[in-house]
């Protein structure tokens, strides 16, 4: 069974797909949510197959949650829109799906069918890349706090330590686990974050200090205190991006 | 402009002082310097005055729709002109040529006031002319160019006005909207397009009629109302408020869904917690009161959009300075408020 989740701001938008897609015999609705941060809880925690993702939706818009996702398992994703040219035209461009409001049974069944053969097939996280595009991603990360979800500021974020599947994120205050990736994190955060071991990165406003140690290696002092460990195979990228 | 005039007064003096050269160039009796002196001194008390119009006269540039009144103004100044013209011109050539151990002979003072007078009358006219013409043509050009803006400008505003009608976002949601709800309750969805097709039909004929009664106004807001509530049920709440007086007003046709459509576009859409809308009208005087309110975070942007400027524009064009409209963050919330002229519909 594909399990599904829908969501849309508008309740009879939801009751349409759940009617439809419930109808189908290979695909299950597992949930549903009505505005962008409970989008995000229910795909961390109901980890679904499929997600009808609105766009225009109070708080995180659906593309806002999309850019949020680790790209490459992320689930597939179908966008569902009234009217916005831009999105579409870029998810023209990236082969990425949508539904367009209104729609029919036909459209619904096409986009389903599409869904089936995209599964198991290699998943290229162009949905998520192609919202990244769209959203100014790259400027606030979505993380856990307690039970919630929560939006931090990309410039608070003092460093980021991987672990596992998961990701540390220190900022002056706190310290939030992630589940992503690091080098999916750093995909999405951008130019503000640099590399300096394989499994740190630094906001590049932080770092106060370097210093040499034996073997090529450097300790990086960070504004906030902490002292990192620079390995001599990210040396180079990190000079070259600090500020003189 | 002045660039080119004064391009074409050093050639005109250069042919002034060549046509003086070239024709005592073969008098023994004069000196090669003295025609130089006579055009010279000539041309440097005439291209002062030059500057002092060219400086001081702009003020005058007014009245050149008027051209008897422009060159009056000018001509006015003549004898001061031949005055101090003659008498600057004729004082320094006599203390040049007594520099040089000369005399300046020339006709007796009468014969010389009368001739250069005439002469300056003429060059005078003709400069004159000259920078009327050159004044003129500038100023044909910017008005042209004013009025293609203007022109440019209205194209613009009238396109606008006709896509901030409807829009087509709200439009397909609505149809999305009867689309669901088709698969549920047929007769609820038979209603919603119903509504739908009544504010379509609402929306298209406003061209073709500038003014309505605020009664009329104020229907194809509840019907704008009604077809968003199917849409939000549970996040918005609606009270209206209006005096029998106001709803008799007129007012320029479709005028307020705009800005009830905004209160819905930043403060509904964008929120998940329940919305108040307050839409109210009320005469106080001589002026009608149009208030749409909505509870919720002043998102910043409201008060630019299309939609907004368009109202504005409206108002403008058939009220002037007697209407307003204002978009402003409140205590508990944000208020649109419209202002204009009483008149019974």
């Amino acid at each position: 069974m594909v399990r599904v989740l829908i969501v849309d701001d508008e309740a009879p938008a939801r009751d349409k797909l759940r009617r439809w897609v419930g109808a189908q015999g290979d695909f299950e609705v597992a949930g549903e949510a009505a505005d962008g941060l409970a989008a995000a809880a229910a795909i961390e925690s109901l980890k679904p197959d499929v997600v009808f993702l609105d766009i225009q939706m109070p708080g995180l818009s659906g593309l806002e949650v999309a850019a949020q996702l680790e790209s490459d398992a992320a689930p597939l994703l179908v966008f569902v829109t009234a009217f916005d040219e831009h999105a579409i035209r870029a998810f023209d461009l990236n082969a990425v799906d949508y539904l367009l409001k209104p729609y029919d049974r036909d459209r619904l069944e096409k986009s389903l069918q599409r869904l089936r053969e995209r599964r198991g097939a290699a998943q290229l996280g162009s949905a998520v890349r192609a919202a990244r595009a769209q959203t100014r991603s790259s400027e606030r990360l979505l993380v856990p706090r307690g039970e919630q979800l929560e939006l931090i500021e990309a410039s608070a974020i003092h460093w980021l330590e991987a672990d596992d599947n998961y990701v540390h994120v220190h900022t002056a205050g706190a310290k939030y686990l992630v589940r992503r990736t690091l080098a999916d994190l750093l995909e999405q955060l951008g130019e503000r974050f640099v590399r300096i071991h394989k499994s740190t990165a630094v906001n590049l406003a932080e770092v106060a200090s370097l210093a040499p140690l034996f073997k090529g290696d450097h300790e990086v002092r960070l504004r906030g205190g902490a002292v990192l460990r620079l390995s001599r195979r990210f040396k180079d990228e990190l000079f070259a991006r600090m500020p003189r | 402009m002045s660039r080119a005039l004064y391009w074409l007064w050093a050639v005109f003096w250069l042919l002034m002082i060549a046509v003086a050269v070239q024709d005592k160039i073969s008098d023994p009796y004069i000196k090669w310097w003295e025609p130089y002196l006579w055009e010279g001194s000539s041309c440097i008390v005439a291209t002062l005055w030059l500057v002092l119009q060219q400086r001081a006269a702009g003020g005058w540039d007014r009245y050149l729709t008027q051209p008897l009144k422009w060159f009056g103004l000018h001509l006015a100044w003549l004898p001061v002109l031949a005055l101090t013209f003659i008498t600057s011109v004729y004082a320094a050539r006599h203390g040049i040529y007594a520099l040089a151990g000369r005399s300046y002979h020339h006709p007796s003072w009468p014969f010389v006031f009368m001739y250069e007078t005439v002469k300056l009358t003429l060059f005078m006219g003709l400069w004159l002319a000259i920078i009327f013409g050159l004044k003129s043509f500038t100023l044909w050009k910017q008005e042209r160019e004013r009025l293609l803006q203007m022109q440019k400008h209205l194209a613009e505003s009238q396109l606008a006005q006709l896509k901030a009608q409807l829009q087509p976002h709200f439009l397909f949601n609505a149809l999305n909207t009867i689309s669901a709800l088709m698969q549920s309750d047929v007769a609820r969805a038979d209603r919603l397009l119903t509504r739908l097709a009544d504010l379509l039909r609402a929306s298209l004929t406003v061209g073709s009629r500038h003014q309505t009664s605020l009664r009329d106004e104020w229907k194809l807001l509840e019907l704008y109302a009604s077809i968003m509530q199917e849409r939000f049920a549970g996040r918005v709440t609606l009270t209206w408020h209006a005096s029998d007086e106001a709803l008799n007003a007129s007012i320029p046709a479709m005028l307020l869904q705009p800005l009830l459509e905004n209160a819905y576009k930043h403060g509904v859409e964008k929120s998940s917690q329940p919305v108040a809308i307050r839409v109210e009208a009320e005469r106080a005087g001589d002026e009608l009161y149009v208030r749409i309110h909505n509870s919720g975070a002043w998102p910043g942007v409201q008060g630019s959009g299309i939609g907004l400027r368009n109202c504005r524009e409206r108002l403008a064009l058939v009220y002037g300075e007697r209407a307003k409209l204002e978009v402003v963050p409140v205590s508990d919330g944000v208020t649109a408020s419209v202002t204009l002229p009483y008149e019974q519909s």
